[in-house]
């Protein structure tokens, strides 16, 4: 049935009210007979307890045998029994039904009978006028296809990867260097805690790397970036750029012969700079996919390599390929980079050999590094008498350039590294220069182990570093003894930053996917949504998303895949109460889409969408249309003026009267109210709407027309279009101004669950202050 | 044995610090995690018993005694301490202000008795000149440039075409109406009155 002809016929509707006594909870305080001789309607029935199960028989002999259009139950707060009687109403469509809720914030806020059947008529009035206006809706169920992208390929993606894909998802792992593997094919050593050891970390990857490359739903798509990214309902269409790796993978076999010949040398990236790799290349020996790659940026195609390849593999006319792709999900796992050091000149790093960062050392240290694993000095390639590592380098810096965060890791990598100095090279003292020692739980039994090794802490953050006669003066104050110090040394390391990496920033920009202060990509909710972010289906895990080490890199990688399969297999059955575009009224302005924070507006094919999965139905997006093209179904403004003409229609000239307008959040509270027993003014009627911001001037004009004497809007202040609404309010009492109407009539509060009893002093001060103020349209007003 | 007393305002002395006049408004004392940055590098604190940590400890643990305490007087402004912070405090600030508590309290105005000659010279010729009473430090620092300098300092402005430096009475009375009305002049007087 169309909406027209339902607003056609609603004179014509058959409705029927159920009236429920719930045991004397209900019939004690209100006058039942009162009540249902107050009420219009097709069919008026009372009943002890309409939720049990002869209840259901009385609602649905009626329906049947008085060919009812529409139900009022009149009983207990929707949220309690909603779901009860809309399986009850069948064979009626369940949104068909209203509850005007006369217990929690009626019956049990007023214990006077007379002003209590008041509201309760009034109550009812409400849910008999905007049930005429209801039409019957289906539940949206949201289909994702069973494919996801899973952007980085470092341990968080190699992870999320193999999760799905063990799901039966079909997952395309795409990676911008020409091999998967990340950071932790560089670091040679895993800090362990429970077995006070550092394991190798290229064999704890090794077996996931060789899982990924044999598991059929995994597409690992190497030298590949994304390029764009449109979303549609429960799809991602992208775009991802391949850069021509000028060798043909098939043919490859790995033998080597020509980097050996190419003539070019660049610094090798996988060494931190600290080796020289060709311009054809494979990055480390274990790499996947296992080929050479060509560096377009050095080649110079002079086509040495050309000539000894026997297997024909290369070719240097390969040009780059744009790929489009069409996923249910996307998990962002793009990871960090490590802090520029040329912020921090006074450390002098860059300007000797013998400063190096953590990763570097880690490379020094590394079995397959430039040094096979030996701690050997870069400059002269002896093994250092003293390492001197400071901590928090950046970070926990509130400097320009600097990251006011934890890194959350570098304690322990500089306990890590300090370990293995002390195992391999018992000789050399190694100093910690530190802020804080944070070891958290189990890492604690780590940071012992390290000092019965004799790793040496100093509690100091060192403010520079000066070369003198070949060795390195380290100034910090050794703050436990408060005493300034110059440590002399001949290696120093930096514990520096985790920061964002530019794939993280650039995939989030692309995807229109939220980022934090930091720029890291921020999460939905960081305490109960960790792993989503602000778009539905795109979901994030690693360091995109902040520092932290491999261990939580991997939870959280299983945790969005987990998120991905829920969607897929699952299926989500949502309210339908979204926001519904009239595309012929539509203009493509965009203002809606500018304005949603949940990012539910999306133009598709030139024609406006709503995700209804993202939509909340909160409305800010009707402000903005000047065309009028968007509704919000269950919230139209049809409902919500003919609840406001219920809740007022019956106002006696001696009665004053307030609508509460309260979001989910705010209705709940008042809930609470009613369960405690707390007394409410008489004159509160509450009108249960989204989010305030779907109030708009209209709304208010009509319930002052009506009679109502003050308007309450309540809202939650902690959901992401607060700030709209706030700056709503001044604009709503600007409207209210122009129409003569004192802006001390309106009030906006905001809403809490459990300050309940805050939320009941509120009502009536708010009371008191309208009594003060006179009735509607008395002098003051005008 | 220290006690934290149950004390009414126990963060009397950092909140002082604050709402003084000269604090600036992102003074970031709170934020301090004693790491001990600033005394790395402060040269206060490499040649004397000055440690800027240490002073914002005892601001933070309201321990008042920091503002009769000698060592406070070896900062040298030079504000490196400020400038390598990275919780964004300001030691150089902390210390200027708690010198003026103690110089209020009359402990610190000893301190300065020495530079009221500046003030002096203000009050005089409206211009800040190196007091006479600075002069052989000057010489031994500087050398006889210095002295030459003085000497010849109309022939020197002279040749560079610099103008004359005295002002005229009705400047020089009108600033010194100024320094007198904003109470310069009264604490002025207060400081050089002060026994060393």
């Amino acid at each position: 049935m169309s909406k027209a002809q339902l607003n056609k016929n609603k004179s014509n509707l058959k409705i029927g009210v159920f009236l429920c006594r719930c045991g004397g909870n209900i019939s004690d305080i209100i006058d039942m007979e009162k009540l249902r001789l107050s009420v219009k309607a097709e069919v008026i029935e009372e009943f002890e307890n309409l939720c049990s199960i002869n209840g259901r028989k009385i609602i649905r002999d009626n329906i049947i045998k008085k060919n009812l259009d529409r139900v009022v139950v009149a009983a207990c707060s929707p949220i309690t029994h909603e779901k009860t009687f809309q399986n009850y109403v069948s064979p009626l469509n369940p949104y068909l039904l209203e509850m005007a809720n006369i217990r929690e914030q009626c019956s049990w806020v007023n214990p006077d009978n007379i002003t209590a059947t008041e509201k309760a008529i009034s109550i009812v009035n409400a849910a008999i006028e905007k049930v005429k206006y209801s039409q019957p809706l289906v539940p949206i169920l949201r289909k994702t296809p069973n494919t996801a992208a899973v952007i980085g390929g470092g341990i968080s993606g190699i992870s999320a990867s193999l999760s799905l894909a063990r799901q039966g998802i079909e997952t395309y792992l795409i990676e911008k260097e020409p091999t998967i593997g990340g950071s932790m094919v560089k670091v040679g050593k895993l800090f362990s805690p429970e077995k006070l050891a550092e394991e190798c970390a290229m064999c704890l990857l090794n077996p996931l790397v060789n899982e990924a490359v044999q598991n059929k739903n995994i597409n690992i798509i190497t030298n590949t970036t994304l390029k764009s990214a449109e979303r549609r309902a429960g799809n991602f269409n992208l775009l991802i750029e391949n850069k021509a790796r000028k060798v043909i993978t098939d043919r490859c076999i790995s033998c080597g012969n020509c980097a050996e010949v190419c003539p070019v040398e660049v610094k090798d990236s996988w060494n931190e700079g600290m080796t020289i790799r060709k311009a054809i290349y494979k990055p480390f020996s274990q790499a996947v996919p296992d080929v050479y790659t060509i560096d377009p940026e050095n080649c110079k195609k002079c086509g040495k390599c050309q000539d000894v390849c026997r297997m024909d593999a290369i070719d240097l006319t390969m040009e780059d390929e744009i790929i489009p792709m069409t996923v249910g999900s996307v998990v962002i796992a793009t990871g960090h980079k490590t802090f520029d050091m040329n912020k921090r000149p006074e450390y002098s790093y860059g300007r000797h050999k013998d400063i190096l960062t953590q990763m570097e050392l880690a490379r020094v240290m590394g079995v397959n590094g430039p040094t096979k694993g030996e701690l050997l000095k870069p400059s002269d390639g002896k093994v250092p008498q003293r390492v001197v590592m400071i901590q928090c380098v950046g970070s926990r810096d509130e400097k320009p350039g600097g990251r006011k965060y934890c890194s959350k890791v570098c304690c322990m990598v500089a306990i890590k590294h300090a370990n293995v100095i002390k195992q391999h090279y018992p000789d050399t003292d190694v100093i910690i220069g530190y802020t804080d020692m944070r070891t958290p739980g189990m890492y604690e039994k780590y940071f012992k182990y390290a000092q019965s090794n004799e790793v040496r802490l100093i509690r100091g953050r060192p403010g520079e570093i000066e070369e003198k006669d070949g060795i390195f003066i380290v100034r910090l104050e050794d703050t436990l003894s408060k005493e300034p110090l110059e440590i002399e040394t001949d290696l120093v390391v930096l514990s520096t930053a985790m920061e964002p990496s530019e794939g993280t920033v650039d995939v989030s920009n692309i995807l229109d996917v939220g980022l934090t202060e930091e720029l890291f990509v921020k999460e939905k909710h960081s305490k109960i949504k960790p792993v989503a972010t602000e778009v539905e289906g795109i979901y994030v895990c690693g360091t995109a998303q902040g520092p932290k080490d491999i261990t939580d890199s991997i939870v959280q990688a299983n945790a969005a895949s987990a998120k991905v399969s829920e969607l897929i297999n699952g299926g989500v059955e949502l309210e339908p109460f979204v926001a519904n575009i009239d595309n012929s009224k539509c203009n493509l302005c965009k203002k809606c889409i500018d304005v949603c924070k949940y990012k539910a507006a999306f133009i598709q094919d030139n024609m406006l969408s709503v995700d209804p999965v993202a939509c909340v139905g909160c409305g800010a997006c009707l402000w903005e249309c000047e065309n009028n093209a968007i509704e919000i179904i269950g919230q139209t403004d049809e409902q919500i003026l003919s609840m406001i003409t219920g809740m007022l229609k019956d106002k006696k000239p001696d009665e004053t009267r307030i609508i509460a307008f309260l979001d989910s959040v705010g209705y709940v509270s008042a809930d609470n109210i009613g369960i405690n027993k707390i007394n409410v003014p008489s004159s509160i009627r509450i009108i249960k709407i989204p989010s305030m911001n779907r109030i708009m001037p209209k709304h208010l004009l009509h319930a002052f027309n009506m009679g109502a004497d003050g308007i309450i809007m309540g809202e939650y202040p902690y959901n992401p279009m607060y700030s709209k609404t706030k700056e709503k309010v001044n604009g709503l009492k600007q409207e209210l101004i122009k129409n003569n109407i004192n802006p001390d009539r309106l009030a906006f509060y905001k809403v809490y669950i459990p300050y309940f009893r805050g939320l009941a002093n509120k009502f009536n001060k708010f009371n008191n202050q309208i009594i003060e103020l006179g009735k509607i349209g008395s002098k003051i007003d005008s | 044995m220290k006690t934290i007393k149950l004390d009414k305002n126990p963060l009397k002395l950092v909140k002082d610090v604050l709402n003084d006049l000269k604090a600036s408004p992102d003074l970031g004392i709170y934020k301090c995690v004693q790491c001990g940055m600033c005394a790395s590098i402060c040269p206060g604190a490499s040649q004397t018993e000055y440690d800027p940590r240490d002073m914002i400890r005892r601001v933070l643990e309201n321990d008042e005694t920091i503002i009769d305490d000698e060592t406070i007087w070896d900062c040298f402004s030079c504000y490196t301490c400020n400038s390598i912070c990275p919780s964004g405090n300001n030691a150089s600030e902390v210390n200027q202000i708690l010198r003026q508590m103690s110089i209020e309290k009359g402990e610190g105005a000893q301190k300065i008795k020495d530079f009221c000659a500046y003030g002096d010279s203000f009050m005089e010729m409206g211009i800040g000149s190196i007091p006479n009473e600075f002069f052989n430090v000057m010489v031994k620092d500087v050398g006889n440039k210095y002295m030459d300098l003085k000497v010849n300092i109309e022939d020197i402005r002279t040749d560079l075409g610099l103008g004359n430096y005295i002002l005229p009475k009705e400047s020089t009375d009108e600033i010194e109406a100024i320094l007198d009305n904003s109470g310069f002049k009264v604490r002025l007087e207060k400081i050089k009155r002060c026994k060393k």
